[in-house]
């Protein structure tokens, strides 16, 4: 490509480069996996929250027909650092002594069958002992609280800059905080007003259709072979190298397709026990855990959100304190990050003199929380964007004035230290206050709510590598981590390729994921795979491009500037020159592969309080309009917009298809989708009781607007999508619902049970 | 005819894709991992094994069916479509198929077997459906990633096509 030229893949209407294999059923996932000799894994489960493990009997167990392996607590003492987390290593391979949620796993076996698997999971005896159960944030944090953990698990606080700090264990049962403050406390003192208030926000399961399912083979020489449903290979590898001490030069984590993951597929799910279980028998073995189980796996993050904010009487916003609680469950697993977040982006797209947030990680007998799409984000959000709604109410300021006065301008410091922001928000939040009507004249019990969520992107201190090589005769490889998890990345980042190496986007193979050849990333996570890795991914086509103009000039007689390249024919001036045969004549019969590398990191950045300035800012705007039934309770959401701004759309059916998804997760999130407890015990953990958006469930109108502001850090000024526009939703039905009926909800979801009761309570049913 | 032995053993016969087959299996055997571990016909996704995300339909008598809670012997005489029958001998898509490839109406892709085969059998029952339609039956399948809004699409660009088809023959 040169600089003048219009762009010709990128932003063309093309199809997907997976959709043939995705429409035909030949797309291959870890859970098509299969081997010859290949057991099949099951675990045990715990039915106690809270216990002590006295016994476990296994020996019947062992006995029964098709089984080669059975392991428990015991087994773990032969794995040099049978535990993991992200920053706190706290979740054992399996239950040792204790037992901390009602689905912790406590044993495994290996059999022929799945069946004879679970036959045998039948025999196994344990006896517990219980202990006081923490169903909650509210008992766990109370004085007389058991710890869940008598002993400190290993754990670190990653390095943070200005502003920010973190710690372990600060208090009983909270396992990780963390801090961020800006400027002086004292101007709450020159307010007009300070508000108060709390928000409640329920947890959502990730209900990725493909589950939890790994393939691992421990071979002879201690080589390992995994092929995982999984989002982060190379952190998931370096996980395994140290839990069993075994070099990462000897460990090859395939990921081929994965069925959606949602933040859930980071890090260590079943492969350890798989892995000790191939060990165990010598043969590969199949774990695949079903979708009832992978609602004991992975959750997202209740929290419970207490923000004031001081603002003048004109609605200018001066400061904001927050305290954010957020259930983290029975293992650290993501939490101290998803703290960070949380607590980082709280304060939301505005504009104050101080900020000053705590997040604490809670510990108590619930599933493991983890990362999921928002990662923090959406928590914050909520809290953040309902607030400044009901305040603007408060003020009798027009809620959308309140906004665009207080937003932090295009390329101003979200705050000190931090990147510009890149996006024009007021043209965002106008774009969609626009399209969804919301100067219209209303109805009774009809409201419009608009809200923005705000989240930096492009995750943290996060480094991605690509490699790009073509072959004598023009067929372009692209080796990079990113995973293709259903967002388009491989469709995108070879975009990208077949831009810059002028050449048909078929031409450009993504080449399948295996970290002994690909070069590293980070992981597929934080919207990161254009933004950062897109920036890799350039880089190395640009590298190749350059090498092939230097080499054809220099066949030619010529500058590389006065040659472009077109499908792998070299143009000069009139003339064109097929690559292939220069190649093959210069460098011999045989030919030669051209190829280069990339590389990109945000540097660090000791004022930035994060480390390193954020990569990107993801903005989602939403405006809503719904009514309610007052008799009722129900919402009834007649038009829903939300916009993404993607600085290029690189590809729009696919960013569309982000924001519409993400967007109905935040409609389910919005209006019933949570994950029910009784006390510990998860009463709608199965697809049938756990309801998830459906397309029944679609607002009468439903439109998702995609920007193209031009001012991403990616390839052709792309940035990052796919979380922005799940992250406003809540907040505005939340706003909307007040406009119809006068009542605020602050807990989530906003079911009609709770809009009438606040109807009822405030007179008006 | 079903023959059954005494140790859970039985003998089908069904017509798959167009083609006739027998097999032998279990009793307890059901239709996904019939086609997936036994013929590996691994396009027919499983993501729930109970009845609720659809994942799995395939269409039995051109109408969809749980494949993961369909025992295989259920099939038996029946005529069977998996995703893996609908492109032509030639390798020419299904105009299903080629309305999701070009709407990209699909991420991870996890359901798209099952929307496709359930869009078919909407479209034999109805040439020209109505967005309602259209949203009652994608109802019964789960997509996590697209908000729908692109599938229903793909169905009615689908819709377009074979009524233009059939128009010109
Ligand atoms: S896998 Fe069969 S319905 Fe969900
Ligand atoms: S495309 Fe992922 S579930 Fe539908």
């Amino acid at each position: 490509m040169n600089d003048q030229a219009p762009l010709r893949v990128i932003g063309a209407e093309i199809e997907r480069s997976d959709a043939h294999v995705k429409v035909t059923g030949r797309a291959r996932y870890s859970y098509d996996a299969a081997r010859p000799g290949m057991l099949h894994a099951k675990v045990l489960r715990s039915t106690r929250a809270h216990a002590k493990v006295l016994r476990v009997d296994a020996s019947a167990a062992r006995a029964m027909p098709g089984v080669h392996a059975v392991l428990t607590g015991v087994d773990l003492a032969d794995v040099p650092m049978p535990v993991y987390g992200y920053f706190i290593k706290d979740q054992p391979i399996l239950a040792t002594d204790r037992v901390r949620y009602e689905g912790d796993m406590v044993a495994a076996v290996a059999a022929e069958t799945e069946g004879q698997a679970n036959a045998a999971l039948a025999r196994i005896v344990v006896e517990y002992e219980d202990l006081p159960a923490l169903p909650d944030m509210e008992a766990a944090l109370a004085e007389d609280a058991p710890e869940l953990f008598e002993e400190a698990p290993i754990g670190i606080v990653p390095p943070y800059g200005a502003g920010s700090s973190g710690a372990l264990r600060p208090r009983r049962n909270v396992c990780y905080s963390y801090a961020y403050e800006t400027g002086d406390p004292s101007v709450f003192d020159e307010c007009d007003h300070v508000f108060e208030d709390e928000f409640r926000f329920s947890r959502m399961h990730h209900l990725h259709l493909e589950p939890f399912v790994c393939l691992a083979h421990w071979k002879e020489g201690d080589e390992i072979e995994l092929t995982t449903s999984c989002q982060n290979p190379f952190p998931l590898r370096k996980e395994i190298a140290r839990i069993f001490r075994v070099p990462e030069s000897r460990i090859a984590v395939h990921v081929p397709f994965v069925g959606g993951g949602f933040g859930s597929k980071n890090n260590c799910k079943t492969e350890p026990i798989a892995l000790m279980l191939s060990r165990r028998t010598g043969r590969p073995v199949r774990f695949c855990l079903t979708m009832e189980e992978g609602f004991l796996t992975n959750t997202q993050h209740a929290a419970i959100l207490r923000l004031k904010t001081g603002v003048m009487a004109d609605g200018t916003l001066v400061a904001r304190q927050s305290h954010v609680l957020l259930d983290s469950g029975a293992y650290s697993d993501a939490s101290p990050l998803v703290a960070e977040k949380a607590g980082y982006r709280v304060a939301g797209p505005y504009r104050y003199k101080h900020i000053s947030s705590v997040c604490d990680c809670v510990m108590t007998n619930q599933p493991p929380a983890g990362p999921f799409r928002g990662f923090g984000g959406t928590q914050a959000t909520w809290a953040s964007d309902s607030q400044i709604d009901m305040i603007a109410r408060r003020l009798g300021i027009d809620p959308m004035e309140m906004r665009m006065k207080n937003l932090v301008d295009l390329h101003e410091p979200w705050v000190p230290g931090e990147s510009g922001v890149d996006s024009d928000m007021r043209e965002g939040l106008d774009l969609v206050a626009r399209e969804v009507g919301y100067d219209r004249p209303r109805e009774a019990n009809r409201g419009v709510g608009l809200s923005i969520g705000f989240k930096d992107g492009g995750g943290v201190n996060k480094p991605a590598q690509a490699r790009v090589k073509v072959s004598t005769n023009g067929d372009v490889h692209l080796m990079c981590g990113t995973v293709e998890i259903g967002q388009g990345a491989r469709t995108a980042l070879s975009q990208v390729v077949a831009e810059v190496m002028d050449c048909p986007l078929a031409r450009v193979e993504y080449l399948p994921l295996d970290t002994r050849y690909t070069p590293f990333d980070q992981g597929t996570n934080a919207s990161s795979g254009i933004s950062v890795m897109g920036q890799a991914v350039e880089r190395a086509a640009r590298s190749v491009r350059q090498q092939v103009l230097q080499m054809a000039a220099e066949e030619l007689g010529t500058e590389p500037d006065k040659l472009r390249l077109d499908n792998w024919t070299v143009i000069h001036g009139n003339e064109s020159h097929a690559l292939a045969p220069m190649i093959m004549g210069r460098y011999g019969g045989t030919g030669f592969e051209f190829t280069g590398d990339g590389f990109h990191k945000q540097p660090n950045d000791h004022h930035a309080p994060l480390e390193t300035k954020s990569v990107f800012w993801e903005i989602g705007w939403a405006g809503v309009d719904l009514s309610v039934d007052p008799e009722t309770g129900q919402v009834f959401i007649h038009k829903l917009v939300v916009s993404g701004d993607a600085g290029r759309a690189i590809h729009k059916l696919v960013c569309r298809g982000q924001d519409e998804g993400a967007a109905l997760m935040g409609l389910g999130q919005a209006l019933y989708e949570r994950m029910i407890h009784d006390g510990t015990r998860l009463v709608n953990g199965e697809a049938l009781m756990y309801r998830v958006p459906l397309a029944e469930d679609l607002p009468e109108v439903f439109e998702a607007i995609t920007q193209e502001q031009g001012h991403g850090p990616g390839p052709f000024g792309a940035k990052g999508m796919g979380e922005g526009a799940m992250l406003p939703v809540a907040s505005a039905v939340a706003n909307a619902i007040e406009e119809a009926v006068g009542v605020r909800l602050t807990e989530l979801p906003l079911t009609p049970e709770r809009v009438l009761s606040a109807l009822v309570e405030a007179g008006k049913a | 005819m079903t023959t059954l032995s005494e140790n859970g053993k039985i003998d089908i016969a069904f017509t798959l894709n167009g083609q006739p087959v027998s097999r032998a299996t279990t009793t307890s055997r059901t239709l996904s991992d019939l086609l997936r571990d036994d013929m590996d016909l691994k396009g027919t996704r499983v993501a729930c094994g109970r009845t609720v995300c659809g994942a799995c339909s395939v269409l039995v008598d051109g109408f969809p069916r749980a494949a993961c809670s369909t025992f295989a012997f259920e099939v038996e005489g029946r005529s069977v479509t998996t995703i893996e029958g609908l492109e032509a001998e030639d390798g020419t898509l299904d105009p299903v198929q080629a309305a999701f490839a070009k709407k990209s109406a699909f991420q991870c892709g996890y359901c798209t077997s099952g929307m496709i085969l359930l869009a078919r059998a909407l479209l034999a029952e109805h040439q020209r459906p109505d967005r309602e339609t259209i949203r009652e039956w994608i109802s019964s399948n789960i997509c996590r990633c697209t908000g729908y809004q692109l599938i229903i699409e793909a169905v009615e660009e689908a819709a377009e096509t074979m009524a233009g088809k059939e128009a010109a023959e």
